[in-house]
């Protein structure tokens, strides 16, 4: 019993450990790394990554690998909400919301209740969608008007900031918890560790098993919509490239975290904890002498592989191939 | 070439061991040149298990093989091929997606250098296809088959192997009337070329028609061996049911409430095409009812369509009266039913979560309020579970992987018992599980029925139907052709039934 609890909890320690290390080293590159105002800077820059990771989580932890739809999902989000901030602050950030839900439905609608495979189908829609949004607005960047209110509000939510700390470090935490109890305690959450865990005698129990798969995916839209408009308001315009690696970058950070690319098990503190490993890699990488952005995307890739590959090998040592 | 008269299989004193049980004990067997040889026996008689050592399953059998009167090992399936054995199972063992020349000739496929030879691959598999009698392109991929036509290839595939002993594992199941009068003509002309043919199946009318001599086994020993002249459908049914060792039944009172009140389950005039016709019956509180039928009689399909799990043509399901939506299965559950799949482990239990998430995983919404899971809410029935099923280990956070068999059809009924069901349908509960297990679930499945609810038990283990059941629906080729009642159950007259022989009725 005490085996099988520490093989239940380690996967969220092991991210954890991962986690003080890099700050050890964050340590020794950099002198200035330990004070407040940087790390705050890490968790800010992490911040966006991290509401996309949370998102992905359900699709992952319900056996459905990814969606690799977000950086379309990011990009439509953006546009929409810049495109009708004339209409008022509001209504832009509900339109951009709204759109990533529905382009989630769609995603849902399509895995869960046609049953397309996952990975094919967000490929599919990542192309779709992209080639609409250019389509509609010639790959142009259109800029939020910082000489209206609406405008300058938005470009604001970036940077804003409650009693000294980042408003979307503030937002990455609510969704976060939002997500953890979702995951851990909500009834649709339980049914989706089902799913994930034995899709057909999830069905046999009677789960809902094309509704709980669909919930997960717009669920995904909608964080990656979030997501997008968080990234609109730092880069000030909407550009259809902005979610260009975050589904890569995401879903390294849910199998760090401990959700195993077969799902059905996983929790949201290590989602948390791998997307601040990805943070904490992209701050302190490039402090390494020697280390550009080439060096830093192979290091992301062999982090990948071999966590994927841990994962698996931990999981067929113990008799649970799950192939 | 073997004398004339002798055998071209002997198997002397054969045993086969699993832990703590003794599945094939002793076996004398013998096999003539050109006959077609019936191996019967219930469930658990030791048949398939006799047959695997044949094909080389096991390493580790112990007693004597003779082939054409010379000793030989099969301890490996290769061993076993090359002393020219070969076996047909129900389930097909042919890839789908390929064609039918390169599944004929896997593993042999003709080459020049490195590349395939096509002319000659598609020239061998007509050879294949010719001896079978079966007219098809070779290059049509395997799916594109009937099944009848895939059984055929797999015979066919079987032959390519030159093999001097052919074990065919209850070939006729999901074959239709016109196809099973097909493959006998095809069985009779290989036993005119000499092929000997061991034969197993429950069929009876079958066995009378095709077979040469009948041997019967019974708790891993050979009872008898006959001509099959000499033996009625009635007397071998007795060898087979004949004092076979029966374990204790919970002796149960039927409660006067089951006569007269108003059924907790009916069903009326259900109908799915091709698989089960205008079916009627209904369950009252307290009951524990049969369903009693040979493999590909529709007693599955019938079950999962009349819970919503497959589509239903035709007919109208009533739980407690109330008229059940067909084909959403969810509300069914809802509503108060529970299916106990006869697939543990593709379709029971997820075999990465814990005893108590399995336990749990059919109870959600009755633990979930206003949208929130309360795990606290479910931990005394889990405890309770545990407790009654004599679940061992004991431990909710265990692996549900790492447990035996029988704890795990436990737990796989424990999943239905946590939802109070007022009708549960058990199909095949004690499927590859020990003793002990088995009087557990039957204790379990009694209480169930005691307690004023209703069960509908699916099983082909006849001791376990005849004894656990209070009435007995016979269900035969999709159609419901009777029903056994007090003095009239037995294991005899049940196997009989499904047969198509009812008791005081002649067909």
């Amino acid at each position: 019993m005490s085996e099988a609890k520490t093989q239940r909890h380690r996967p969220v320690s092991g991210v954890y450990l991962f986690v003080l290390a890099l700050l050890l080293l964050g340590r020794l590159v950099s002198p200035t790394f330990w004070t407040a105002g940087s790390l705050l800077q890490v968790v800010q820059d992490v911040s966006i990554l991290g509401v996309v990771a949370v998102g992905l989580a359900f699709i992952t932890y319900s056996g459905h690998f990814v969606d690799l739809s977000i950086p379309a999902i990011m990009a439509v989000s953006g546009i929409v909400a810049v495109a009708l901030l004339p209409y008022g602050y509001s209504l832009a950030l509900a339109a951009g919301l709204l759109s990533g839900l529905l382009l989630g439905l769609v995603n849902g609608l399509v895995v869960g209740y046609l049953r397309l495979n996952p990975i094919l189908w967000t490929l599919a829609a990542l192309s779709l969608i992209d080639g609409i949004t250019r389509w509609a607005y010639g790959g142009q960047w259109i800029y939020a008007d910082e000489t209206t209110l609406a405008g300058t509000r938005f470009v604001g939510i970036y940077r804003a900031s409650v009693l000294g700390v980042p408003a979307i470090v503030l937002v990455f935490a609510a969704v976060a918890i939002v997500g953890g109890l979702l995951m851990r305690h909500s009834g649709w959450g339980r049914n989706l560790k089902l799913v994930g865990a034995a899709y057909e005698p999830a069905r046999m129990s009677g789960v809902p098993v094309r509704r709980t798969v669909c919930i997960a995916f717009v669920l995904s839209g909608l964080t990656s919509a979030l997501a997008g408009l968080i990234k609109t308001s730092l880069n000030k315009y909407g550009d259809v490239e902005i979610g260009l690696g975050y589904d890569f970058l995401a879903l390294t950070a849910v199998v760090l975290g401990g959700t195993p690319l077969a799902g059905g098990r996983g929790t949201m503190a290590g989602v948390v904890g791998g997307a601040l490993v990805m943070g904490l890699l992209g701050s302190i990488l490039p402090l390494i002498p020697g280390i550009g952005q080439d060096q830093q995307s192979m290091i992301r890739g062999v982090i990948f592989v071999v966590v994927v590959g841990l994962s698996q090998w931990a999981l067929r040592r113990r008799g649970r191939d799950d192939q | 070439m073997a004398a004339p008269g002798q055998p071209v299989l002997q198997m002397v004193g054969v045993t086969k061991r699993f832990a703590g049980t003794v599945a094939v004990d002793g076996v004398d067997f013998e096999l003539l040149p050109g006959e077609v040889h019936a191996l019967m026996g219930e469930n658990g008689a030791g048949k398939s298990t006799l047959m695997k050592i044949l094909a080389g399953s096991f390493a580790d059998y112990t007693g004597q093989i003779l082939i054409d009167g010379q000793p030989v090992d099969l301890r490996s399936p290769q061993a076993a091929q090359a002393n020219g054995v070969a076996m047909i199972y129900q389930e097909l063992s042919l890839a789908p997606p390929i064609s039918v020349a390169e599944n004929l000739l896997a593993g042999r496929l003709p080459g020049r250098g490195p590349w395939l030879d096509r002319r000659a691959l598609t020239e061998q598999a007509r050879a294949c296809l010719a001896r079978v009698g079966l007219e098809i392109d070779p290059a049509v991929p395997v799916e594109d088959l009937s099944l009848h036509e895939a059984q055929l290839v797999e015979v066919a595939k079987a032959l390519a192997t030159e093999p001097r002993i052919l074990v065919m594992d209850e070939p006729t199941s999901a074959l239709s009337r016109e196809e099973v009068d097909r493959l006998f003509e095809l069985i009779d002309r290989l036993r005119g070329e000499g092929l000997s043919i061991i034969y197993i199946s429950h069929h009876l009318p079958e066995v009378f028609r095709i077979v040469d001599r009948v041997t019967v086994m019974r708790d891993g020993r050979r009872v008898i061996t006959h001509a099959i002249g000499e033996v009625t459908s009635r007397s071998l049914v007795e060898l087979m049911v004949g004092g076979s060792v029966n374990t204790l039944y919970p002796v149960r009172e039927r409660p006067a409430s089951a006569v007269g009140s108003q059924p907790l389950l009916r069903v009326e005039g259900l109908t799915r095409y091709g698989f089960f016709h205008d079916v009627s019956f209904a369950l009252r509180p307290g009951e524990i009812v049969g369903l009693c039928g040979l493999a590909g009689s529709g007693r599955s399909e019938v079950a999962r369509s009349l819970c919503g799990l497959d589509p239903l043509d035709e007919g109208r399901v009533f739980l407690a009266e109330e008229p059940l939506m067909a084909g959403d299965y969810g509300a069914a559950i809802g509503a108060g039913l529970a299916y106990l799949t006869e697939d543990r482990k593709a379709q029971g239990l997820a075999l990465r979560l814990t005893i108590g998430e399995n336990l749990l995983a059919a109870s959600t919404p009755r633990l979930t309020r206003w949208g929130r899971y309360r795990e606290a809410l479910g931990r005394p029935t889990t405890a309770g579970l545990l407790t009654a099923l004599q679940v061992h280990p004991a431990e909710p956070e265990r692996e549900v992987s790492t447990l035996s068999g029988g704890n795990q059809q436990k737990v796989l009924l424990g999943k239905w018992l946590a939802t109070e069901p007022r009708v549960l349908i058990l199909d095949e509960p004690t499927r590859g599980v020990d003793v002990g297990a088995k009087a557990v679930i039957h204790r379990a499945v009694a209480h169930v029925a005691d307690q004023g609810h209703a069960v509908l038990l699916i099983s082909s283990d006849l001791p376990e139907l005849v004894g656990l059941s209070d009435r007995i629906l016979v269900l035969r080729e999709g159609h419901l052709i009777g029903e056994l009642r007090g003095e009239e159950r037995s294991e005899e007259t049940a196997l009989l039934a499904a047969n198509g022989e009812l008791p005081g009725r002649r067909p």
